[in-house]
């Protein structure tokens, strides 16, 4: 056998070139898009912390009876103006411990109210964070198959990123263990960039695959749809779901749950039902489909029943029975927002997800620091770019203060928009340095406003609340602190300088 | 599963993280005697995102020990990092990462390499999946599932290389011929 020339194995220095000319293009055209997806994934993976944290006077409870869930159906079905189509009723779970239900009239208006124990409508949810945040990185508040295939795109394009980084990087076991910080700014960022991509390449290849999936599922089916369905895409998407009762629009009284949940408990008696959809309640062709936890380690674990007006069980799906695809399916979602496995995947997932952020944040800084080091400096850039990066954490900070004063979710897309653009303007006035210190000092004074001003305004409720708060003002303080370093440390250099 | 098994799997498979990637980081700083500490760190590794499978779950046991894996390790790399002075700048060179590769700037090439990365990609990358998913054996479900799958991994593949590919009509070639073959393949049969 003959030793390989050096140099000469794979990839080959010009295909290493090459790959890298493609990475970095790909990652400068997507930059903005992926650090505000990843940014907002990754405080996303604390959406029922958040809820609960919007809602802090909620009564919290472990299990619901089924004459509370019928009670507070029934109420909810009296509060809506004219026919009811679907009721989506999320029991209380671990993740947020107290009922949720969702009325969809059929003029298309949505009202979500939270029930206490003894069924009791306690009010209208408050959710307008949470459904700001989770828009936000779903759909970028763009209409929404637009939005969603943006996103998806957004995905497919990590997952290019992580395959182009890969094969660029050619020293990627000689520099395993290297993290050299200080000195040249390239090399530093080039190394945060390197090991962060590399070692912990299996949560970005999921969470890019996941997202892109479910952000092209709709354009995917479509295609399924019009390739071997004359077009028909329902015939796609019926593969997946349960079949529809047969319809019957004669008015009737409220589909009555008791009973349905009395069936449910005895087909499922170690089940624990996380959520059940009524359809059309006040028709004679009224159904209601359970989802039942089967308590299994398997990461797609609900079975389902679905029963008619009638109580005749028509559908049933059992967790245990589920093929590959199905399996994959159930997931999906699971995998993407880590909530497979308690807080301590939360937590994992996002200083994770942090480490995408700055994946994305970090490929722009090598590029304007390369071009810096080449003579060739993009002092505009720099100053757009250092717009873009401190003007998120600062705008959604805003938007969390304003959402404590709003139940509705246009105020806050207003607040957003106005601090993007704000910060962008800045671009204009200071240099990258400082709208670097002032993005920290500004995101860092908002939270801790933020964490006292929940308390006084939305009260102390939950514990989760409480944990939420300090948490907050925790990184409003690391953040203001680490501005004032900076600040110590520029007029060391100034006077040094002098 | 009781309460206290899953955060006690969780705090071994940290432990077996930060032993791992600690025996990795030993081999890749020895100047010899590499191999013992690397089979040993490798080893580790992998039987920590292989006993969870048992423990908590068969997928959920890998996906948990993969999640703190890559914290664990990147907790490692991080106690080791090197702190360079100020004035380093310059000798930094060396540890840098090759130039991008240089092309003569053309309208027309740019837009048909950006129009291959973008849209046509998506097409031969659905093709591809749509076709898998009417020919594979198996369950509808699974090859939904699979085949659509298969659509961002083979998009993302396609970007990455018509991004990199000089030779820009060999990839315009190879994309729109697999978008042709994978539709009318599937087309050809339809979905049973």
């Amino acid at each position: 056998m003959t030793k390989t020339k050096k140099g000469a194995g794979f990839p080959s220095p010009d295909l290493v070139r090459a790959v890298l000319k493609g990475h970095s293009g790909l990652g400068l055209a997507f930059a903005a898009l992926l650090y505000l997806v990843c940014l907002t994934g990754t405080i996303a993976v604390f959406a029922n912390e958040f809820q609960r944290w919007e809602n802090p006077g909620a009564e919290r409870m472990e299990t619901m009876s089924a004459d509370a869930v019928q009670a507070a159906y029934r109420a909810a079905i009296d509060r809506t103006d004219g026919p009811v189509e679907h009721v989506l009723i999320l029991m209380p779970s671990e993740d947020r411990p107290w009922p949720t239900l969702r009325v969809d009239a059929a003029d298309g208006t949505q009202t979500t109210w939270i029930a206490d124990s003894a069924g009791r409508i306690m009010g209208e949810v408050r959710e307008s964070w949470t459904k700001f945040l989770t828009r936000l990185h779903i759909n970028l508040h763009l209409p929404q198959s637009w939005g969603i295939f943006i996103v998806g795109l957004t995905g497919v394009a990590l997952l290019s990123s992580l395959i182009s980084g890969l094969l660029a990087h050619p020293r990627i076991f000689r520099d395993a263990f290297h993290l050299r910080l200080g000195g040249s700014r390239r090399l530093q960022e080039a190394d945060l960039h390197n090991r962060i991509g590399v070692w912990a390449l299996p949560f970005h290849f999921t969470v890019s695959l996941t997202g892109a999936l479910l952000g092209l599922s709709t354009i995917i089916v479509g295609a399924i749809g019009l390739a071997v369905f004359q077009g028909d895409t329902a015939k796609v998407y019926a593969i997946f779901t349960p079949p529809h009762p047969a319809a019957d629009a004669r008015p009737a009284p409220p589909l009555d749950l008791r009973p349905l949940f009395a069936s449910v408990d005895a087909r499922a008696p170690e089940g624990r039902i996380s959520y059940l959809a009524v359809e059309h309640p006040t028709e004679m062709g009224a159904a209601a489909l359970f989802e039942v936890e089967d308590g299994s380690s398997r990461l797609a674990n609900a079975d389902s029943y679905a029963f008619e007006r009638t109580g005749k069980l028509y559908h049933e799906q059992k967790a245990a029975r589920n093929n590959v695809g199905q399996q994959i399916l159930g997931s999906l979602g699971l995998l993407h927002f880590g909530w497979f496995g308690g807080g301590v995947i939360k937590i994992a997932y996002a200083l994770l997800g942090l480490g995408l952020t700055y994946l994305a944040a970090g490929g722009v800084n090598i590029w304007l620091a390369r071009r810096r080091d080449k003579g060739r400096p993009a002092p505009g850039w720099e100053r757009v770019w250092a717009a873009c990066l401190w003007g998120q954490p600062v705008a959604l900070a805003g938007v969390a203060i304003v959402a404590l004063f709003t139940p509705l979710v246009g105020p806050l897309i207003w607040t957003w928009a106005a601090v993007s653009i704000a910060a962008l303007g800045a671009a204009a006035l200071f240099p990258p340095a400082t709208l670097s210190r002032i993005g920290r000092a500004g995101t860092g004074a908002l939270l801790i406003a933020l964490a006292v001003a929940h308390p006084v305004f939305r009260g102390i409720g939950d514990s989760m609340a409480l944990i939420v708060d300090g948490a907050l003002g925790l990184i409003g303080v690391g953040l203001l602190a680490a501005s004032i370093g900076q600040v110590s440390v520029f007029r060391r250099r100034t006077l040094q300088a002098t | 599963m009781t309460g206290a098994v899953v955060p006690g799997a969780m705090a071994v498979i940290l432990g077996g993280g930060v032993a791992g990637a600690w025996m990795l980081r030993r081999a890749w700083s020895l100047k010899a005697g590499k191999a013992p500490w690397r089979w040993a760190g490798l080893s580790l590794l992998s039987l920590s995102i292989l006993w969870p499978a048992w423990v908590l779950g068969e997928a959920r046991g890998p996906f948990t020990a993969l999640t703190l894996l890559s914290v664990a390790a990147f907790a490692v790399i991080a106690s080791g990092y090197t702190l360079r002075p100020a004035k380093a700048g310059r000798a930094a060179r060396e540890g840098l990462a090759p130039e991008p590769a240089e092309r003569a700037p053309s309208a027309w090439r740019t837009t048909l390499r950006w129009s291959l990365a973008g849209p046509i990609g998506m097409v031969a990358a659905m093709g591809l999946g749509i076709s898998y998913a009417v020919w594979a054996p198996g369950e509808m479900q699974t090859r939904l599932l699979i085949g659509g799958l298969i659509v961002p991994l083979a998009w993302g593949g396609a970007m990455a290389w018509t991004l990199a590919d000089s030779r820009i009509l060999r990839a315009t070639a190879v994309l729109v011929g697999t978008a042709i073959v994978g539709f009318g393949a599937a087309m050809l049969k339809g979905f049973t």
